[in-house]
């Protein structure tokens, strides 16, 4: 019982370290899926990370606000259903190197024989 | 310029406003011998300053972390105060008691402090891609 509470807490500690970071591989995944707007995006990442990355509004908005700055994302203006007009983000050609680059770096690498043995997956 | 911010802009906005008051108060209060006057409006004008500054600062930050060791927010800050100074008494709405040359003195010696804040920046820009802290781009 003792020890079930202590596993709890180390892999609750260990995640919360390991989530810091992956906001932004999901925003890029999201948008290497198709063009979003912030609530697709958001959307997008509770569901496909199974609700483990929580994903705050203002976080996302602070995010996106910083990869437009350095011109990973742009995008494009279209009608909503009502209000404003919708920004529909998209990755721009260093976004997407960027994205892919990362990706073959440090995701790739758990698809190989070797460590999936070692996850036993 | 990306660097040129909303809350950049309405801080410009705010402390062109606290100059003019102050400017006005500081005349007045030079110009009757008034020393409540003058030092009144000298803390209420660097309190404010001071809110203004922190206020719009930490907006900015949350809107867009930019990494300039708050150089923007000083330039402005220089120019905006010493612009309207040298117009104020240039254009003779000052005490007959105020030399446009104690301005130009202010402005020139702020300068130095403003140029030593300008290295600082270009060394906190080699930490930076874009004006954003390397170590804050991802989350």
């Amino acid at each position: 019982m003792k020890n079930d509470k202590k596993l709890n807490e180390l892999l609750i500690s260990w995640e919360n370290t390991y989530k810091k970071g992956q906001l932004t591989l999901w925003i890029f995944m999201a948008l290497q899926e198709s063009k979003k707007y912030v609530d697709e995006i958001k959307g997008f990442i509770e569901k496909k990370s199974n609700g483990t990355i929580s994903c705050e509004e203002q976080s996302l908005y602070r995010a996106l606000r910083k990869y437009e700055h350095i011109d990973v994302l742009t995008y494009d203006l279209k009608e909503g259903n009502k209000g404003p007009d919708r920004k529909y983000y998209y990755l721009t050609n260093l976004g997407q190197e960027l994205f892919n680059q990362f990706a073959n770096r440090n995701i790739k690498l758990f698809y190989s024989t070797e460590i999936k043995n070692i996850l036993k997956l | 310029m990306k660097t040129i911010t909303q809350y950049l802009l309405r801080f410009a906005l705010t402390i062109i406003v606290l100059t003019i008051i102050f400017r006005y108060f500081l005349s007045y209060g030079i110009e009757n011998h008034s020393t409540i006057i003058i030092i009144l409006s000298a803390v209420i004008y660097f309190l404010s300053m001071f809110v203004s500054g922190w206020y719009f600062g930490k907006k900015d930050g949350e809107y867009l972390p930019i990494f300039d060791v708050g150089f923007r927010f000083h330039l402005t800050t220089y120019l905006i105060h010493n612009a309207i100074s040298l117009l104020w008494i240039g254009l003779g709405l000052g005490s007959k008691y105020e030399k446009l040359s104690l301005s130009i003195m202010i402005a020139i010696y702020w300068g130095i402090f403003i140029i030593v804040h300008f290295i600082f920046y270009l060394w906190a820009r080699k930490n930076s891609i874009d004006n954003l802290d390397k170590e804050d781009l991802f989350e």
